[in-house]
């Protein structure tokens, strides 16, 4: 530890189906305001799933006035901007023209492919029998517009993020499903430990709320599909959780080197203060019932950010409310912590806002920075069965009134990559 | 004090063959894999050529039938790829002599890291007789679905495929990431294995990156914004006209010079250092000064503690379109001053396989610099004056070291540079 250069988080931004800003998502994980409702942006009365958490009201235009910058944006993508715009705001800090190549930015961004109207588009055009048809495709007036191929590009999210701040050092775009948006921070610390970069500009970002996004997962039986109690639908841990709802959004944390941040008098949320990852290699979808995996990135976070298990106060679970899940992910905490799961509180707070997919870690990371800024730890709603095989001590009813010194954040993705993050009170480091 | 990080293993498959062994024999022998397209009938098309693997069968890629239908094209490349760097690098055999304590360190020790190429147009082209049927009415989209899709899509197109299917296979659970940042993907999988394997999370880590762009979509895209060539790539040359596609995975497996030796591992190089950095212009826009490029040089070298002249060859990015090359060529002379060491390219050869390339090139500019030959690039007939100074030729170079630089250039102004040492070492 001696010597290794810490990372403080200075801001915070977020775009989330239970508000569009960090004040109204935080203020209504509080309040224990559900996100999910009836899908309304598009027809989905012949889905076996209807229900989403999407994002409400949005129009990035709204907030960014870059016309051109927004011309290439996809939906995601304008999460993203919107959210990093609040995160730069909230820490008070951009690049400039000197300090650009000492900034980094690194993104969770979503599956790759086209949007779902691009696609129907080139089928109308090119596949009318539902074949494609290549000499058709090279008279399509569709694929001769420039942007949209930039658009579908992989790369497409970071680059529209580099453009609008002038950032110009290490950038990358990193994808582990549903834990890529821990990845991204994770990857954004070490970038800031090892000296390439002074400050970084992580999160994630996604939306699969579309008809392929959605009918992929119901294709998969992973949501539930209690579509007349939709708020009622994400219940993680309790005993009658059928599967999680699809929800979409983005989030973002202005990273900076620890010194270099108190030298400025920044406002420090928590250190960023360990990362572990670990893959399950079990099966493709499903957990390991004992934990293995999850167990591992646990523990490597943990000593990486030097933390007893004992000085864990709070852990927002990955907690995505499907059974295999949920139960693989109890197992690894009451394996990492022994008796002291038995006085660390857990929430799940995908209970409100579904799961966000590829901007989960990265939004639930910034919901345990304020949780230790504010020693108020957010609740996971619609726990109202216990499940004998998920006895946690959970965040019930009402927002707790706790100081935290260290929380941690997990997400684990289909695919089985793990990803645990560690976050430390500032007190705790100034002491 | 950092632990040196040995290259004890590596894979690769393109259109020049399937072993490192056999694209080097290629590449060396002045073949390019630039065909017709096979894929579909490309003969009328503006650019109806790229570097196809010739006689693809998956069984021969992935010997698992039941995978072939989980898995996309490219991920079969890159399954195979680094399989074989991990067969190379002997870790099986090495694992065999472990007890069940030992194993599960070595299995949680081990990292895997991907560079995943993709953005597939044609992977969700699964949904085109459903859209058809529906005819725009979503209703109809929804109740047919499950009637219409295969239920594995979304598995299948899983970009992080490669990453848990290598875990999977081989019970590998270290550390991990799967990055999907265009061209430079494959370069930033070795960058972060590397760096994790210095760092300590693990003591060695496979890292591959897998690409199949070859596809109607994106030949027509990539052809429509100017960056294909209509006949070969010429990199660097005052009559070059873009790229061309090619497909692959290229993969190395990277272990501490103490885990290597512990286990007597045979050694190809040696990872010296790593820098990026991005110049923040539109997506396909870039800094004529190759401003970006020459600071992920510098930073690769100040991470290795070394200056320019310990540089032996250089393997530019050199795609062969007019604007890379040019500021290409600008930044290695603002680092490397008016006599920078030799410098050859492979995608004339075999082809700009994106997110694999990076990673592929590592593994030919390790071989070149353990065998202390700097490939010639045939394509080249005249160097374009806007590019010299440049020691590129159409003839084999010597190397003025054992040390090799690796270029490698994505959309959004991504820049990586590698630094290794390759050693004069046997490879399967």
């Amino acid at each position: 530890m001696n010597g290794r250069r810490r990372v403080a988080i200075t801001g915070i931004g977020l775009i989330t189906p239970t508000g569009n800003g960090t004040a109204a998502t935080w203020e209504a994980l509080l309040a224990g305001r559900s996100g999910v409702a009836p899908i309304t942006s598009f027809d989905a009365s012949g889905f076996a799933v209807r229900i989403g958490a999407e994002i409400k009201a949005f129009d990035p235009g709204d907030w960014i006035d870059d016309r051109k910058l927004l011309k290439g944006a996809n939906r995601a993508h304008g999460f993203a901007l919107v959210a990093a715009d609040e995160a730069m705001r909230d820490a008070g800090i951009r690049p400039t023209e000197e300090t650009g190549a000492r900034w980094g930015c690194v993104v969770g961004a979503g599956m790759m492919g086209v949007a779902f109207e691009e696609l129907a588009t080139v089928q109308q055009e090119c596949a009318p029998e539902g074949q494609l048809d290549t000499d058709r495709l090279v008279a399509s007036p569709h694929m001769a517009d420039p942007v949209v191929f930039c658009r579908s590009q992989p790369c497409a999210g970071v680059g529209l993020l580099l453009r609008r701040f002038g950032i110009r050092g290490y950038a990358s775009s990193v994808h582990t499903a549903c834990a890529s948006g821990g990845q991204a921070l994770g990857t954004a610390l070490k970038v800031i430990r090892r000296g390439a970069a002074d400050a970084v500009l992580a999160g994630g970002f996604d939306s699969m709320l579309n008809p392929v996004g959605l009918g992929s997962f119901c294709l998969l039986g992973a949501l539930s599909s209690d579509n007349e109690t939709p708020e009622r639908a994400s219940r993680p841990f309790d005993a009658t959780r059928n599967g999680f709802v699809l929800g979409e959004g983005a989030g973002f944390l202005v990273l900076e080197e620890w010194t270099a941040a108190r030298r400025r008098g920044a406002r420090i949320y928590a250190e960023l203060a360990g990362d572990g990852n670990s893959l399950s290699s079990y099966r493709i979808t499903d957990s390991n019932p004992s934990g293995d995996g999850p167990i591992q990135s646990m523990r490597a976070a943990l000593a990486d950010a030097g933390a007893a298990p004992g000085s864990v106060d709070y852990i927002n679970a990955h907690g995505t409310s499907t059974l295999m899940n949920d139960r693989a992910e109890c197992a690894a905490i009451r394996a990492v912590f022994g008796a002291d799961a038995e006085r660390l509180a857990v929430s799940s707070t995908k209970s409100l806002m579904g799961h966000l997919i590829s901007a989960a870690g990265a939004v639930e990371a910034a919901v345990c920075a304020l949780a230790i800024r504010q020693s108020l730890l957010p609740i996971n709603a619609n726990l109202a069965t216990p499940d004998p095989e998920c006895d946690l001590q959970f965040v019930q009813g009402q927002a707790r009134s706790r100081r935290v010194r260290v929380a941690l954040s997990n997400s684990f993705g289909f695919g089985g990559s793990n990803s645990c993050l560690v976050l430390r009170n500032p007190e705790e480091v100034d002491a | 004090m950092s632990p040196r990080i040995l290259v004890t293993g590596a894979g690769a498959v393109c259109g020049a063959g399937k072993s490192p062994e056999q694209i080097w024999e290629a590449v060396v022998s002045g073949r390019s894999a630039a065909a017709p397209i096979r894929q579909w009938d490309a003969s009328t098309w503006p650019v109806p050529l790229a570097a196809e693997i010739p006689d693809f069968d998956p069984r021969v890629l992935v010997e698992d039938r039941k995978l072939h239908k989980l898995i996309r094209r490219s991920d079969l490349f890159g399954l195979y790829a680094a399989g074989r760097a991990i067969e190379d690098a002997g870790l099986l055999a090495a694992r065999e002599r472990l007890d069940p304590a030992a194993l599960e360190i070595f299995n949680d020790r081990c990292g895997v890291y991907a560079g995943s190429g993709g953005g597939n147009y044609q992977n969700q082209y699964e949904f085109f007789p459903l859209l058809s049927t529906a005819k725009g009415d979503l209703a109809v989209f929804g109740r047919e679905l499950s009637a219409t899709v295969n239920p594995m899509f979304l598995l299948r197109s899983l970009p992080n495929n490669v990453l848990c299917h290598i875990g999977i296979r081989y019970g590998l659970k270290g550390p991990n990431a799967c990055v999907t940042n265009h061209a430079v993907g494959g370069a930033l999988a070795l960058f972060e294995a590397a760096l994790a394997v210095r760092a300590g999370e693990a003591d060695r880590a496979v890292a591959v990156g897998h690409e199949a762009p070859i596809e109607p979509e994106a030949v027509l895209y990539y052809h429509r914004v100017g960056l294909l060539s209509r006949e070969a790539v010429r990199p660097f040359d005052v009559d070059r006209d873009g790229t061309l596609f090619g497909e692959g995975a290229g993969a190395l497996v990277f272990e501490t010079a103490e885990a290597a030796g512990a286990r007597g591992a045979k050694v190809l190089g040696e990872f010296l250092g790593a820098g990026s950095a991005s110049e923040g212009e539109n997506l396909l826009g870039l800094r004529k000064d190759g401003d970006g490029l020459a600071r992920a040089i510098t930073l690769a070298l100040e991470d290795a503690g070394l200056g320019p002249s310990a540089v032996g060859l250089i393997v530019a990015h050199g795609n062969g379109t007019r604007a890379s090359d040019a500021s290409e060529s600008a930044a290695i002379r603002q680092v490397f001053g008016a006599e920078p060491p030799p410098v050859t390219a492979f995608k004339w050869a075999i082809g700009h396989l994106l997110a694999a390339s990076g990673a592929l090139e590592a593994v030919l500019g390790v071989l070149a610099a353990g065998r202390g030959v700097v490939p010639g690039v045939p394509t080249l007939r005249r160097l374009d004056p806007a590019c010299a100074p440049l020691p590129v030729s159409p003839k084999p170079q010597e190397p003025v070291s054992d040390v090799v630089l690796i270029l490698s250039r994505g959309f959004a102004g991504l820049n990586v540079a590698l630094l290794f040492r390759g050693l004069a070492a046997p490879i399967s």
